[in-house]
């Protein structure tokens, strides 16, 4: 059986993700303070952190988990969907590739969230140093967990439709 | 094509690429139960022991995977609370306890049709299971971490470890064909 309007439900689930992208990226995700004074981190500023410390292959999987993964997200269901929905010039086993590559690698962007909860339980000195997560924290969750449930909601029969002269889907 | 019959032990894998398509295991069930049983003693030891503990000017902090989840939900963070607590505890133990029912149903023979109920929802709930990412996530807060304090791991770490493991294990040794053809098999089901 086919999911029910998978192709409107799977744009909304999208269409909110990409809304909560750019806050997601932009607010602060967490804030370290240390006697007093605190430095906001963004997504990208955290990478450039741990770049500059010279831990390149944990700064770039952190990279690949927070940034690449999450926009790739986005760009590949929109073409999956603009593809199903208007003959676009992509195969069915190009469909297929984006899609099982969306579905096995989207549960890894949850890295920075977990790393932000260790963070704040463990460092926690009262005014000596501790860690906050920032509303750029639930932007960012949100963005995954909708991301996710776009990739569920898509139905994967619609990838063998309207590769060469199929039924035109709404 | 045709899906091939295997005796007990053998393998059956794509000519051209080598995948794994089908092993037929002599017994899967005794060695599934022992294993959800081992993961179902770490688990409580992984979720509730210090993973690492930061030492700052002789003051002391330890975490485990629920003060994370506690931290974030007295600072005002609910939301981010809930979906940790569901991605790193809730749904691995569910996942656990769906094993752990499904290869008593079919031990026993009884019940077949809620070991299938189960066994469908294990598959839903495995995407939302997130041990992994989270023991990355503490990789990357241990190297966050080391240059601010003095860091020492805790036992809680090695616990999450092996549940992780045995996890993995368990999720090989079930293979999906032949726990689905035990539940649907009256009669003949394999130990």
């Amino acid at each position: 059986m086919r999911r029910p309007n998978s192709i409107v439900r799977t744009w909304a689930l999208l269409l909110s993700a990409a809304l909560l992208y750019l806050p997601a990226n932009l607010l602060p995700i967490m804030t370290v303070r240390m006697l007093g004074d605190g430095t906001p981190d963004t997504i990208m500023s955290g990478v450039v952190t741990l770049a500059r410390h010279g831990m390149y292959p944990i700064a770039a999987v952190v990279f690949v988990a927070s940034i690449l993964v999450p926009t790739f997200k986005l760009i590949g269901i929109a073409m999956l969907l603009i593809s199903v929905q208007r003959h676009h010039p992509m195969s069915a086993h190009q469909r297929l590739l984006v899609f099982r590559f969306i579905e096995w690698i989207g549960r890894w962007s949850m890295l920075d969230i977990f790393v932000i909860a260790i963070l704040v339980a463990i460092v926690n000195f009262g005014s000596l140093a501790s860690v906050e997560a920032g509303t750029g924290a639930v932007a960012f969750a949100s963005v995954v967990v909708l991301t996710m449930l776009a990739a569920i909601t898509f139905d994967p029969r619609l990838i063998w439709d309207n590769t060469e002269s199929g039924n035109k889907h709404d | 094509m045709a899906r091939p019959t295997l005796a007990y032990g053998q393998v059956a894998e794509c000519a051209r690429c080598g995948y794994e398509l089908l092993r037929l295991r002599h017994r899967f069930v005794g060695p599934g139960l022992a294993l959800v049983l081992a993961a179902l003693l770490l688990y409580f030891p992984a979720n509730f022991l210090p993973i690492m503990q930061l030492n700052l000017l002789g003051r002391v902090t330890d975490d485990t995977v629920w003060t994370g989840v506690l931290s974030l939900y007295r600072s005002d963070m609910q939301g981010i609370a809930f979906v940790v607590l569901l991605c790193s505890m809730v749904v691995p133990l569910l996942k656990l306890l769906c094993q752990f029912v499904v290869l008593l149903c079919i031990a026993t023979r009884r019940a077949k049709s809620l070991g299938m109920l189960l066994y469908r929802t294990y598959h839903h709930l495995r995407e939302w299971g997130m041990l992994e990412v989270y023991l990355l996530g503490i990789l990357v807060s241990i190297i966050k971490l080391r240059d601010i304090a003095e860091l020492s791991l805790g036992i809680g770490l090695a616990c999450f470890a092996g549940l992780l493991v045995v996890q993995v294990w368990l999720e090989l040794v079930m293979s999906p064909q032949q726990v689905w053809e035990a539940l649907a098999e009256p009669v003949d089901a394999r130990r």
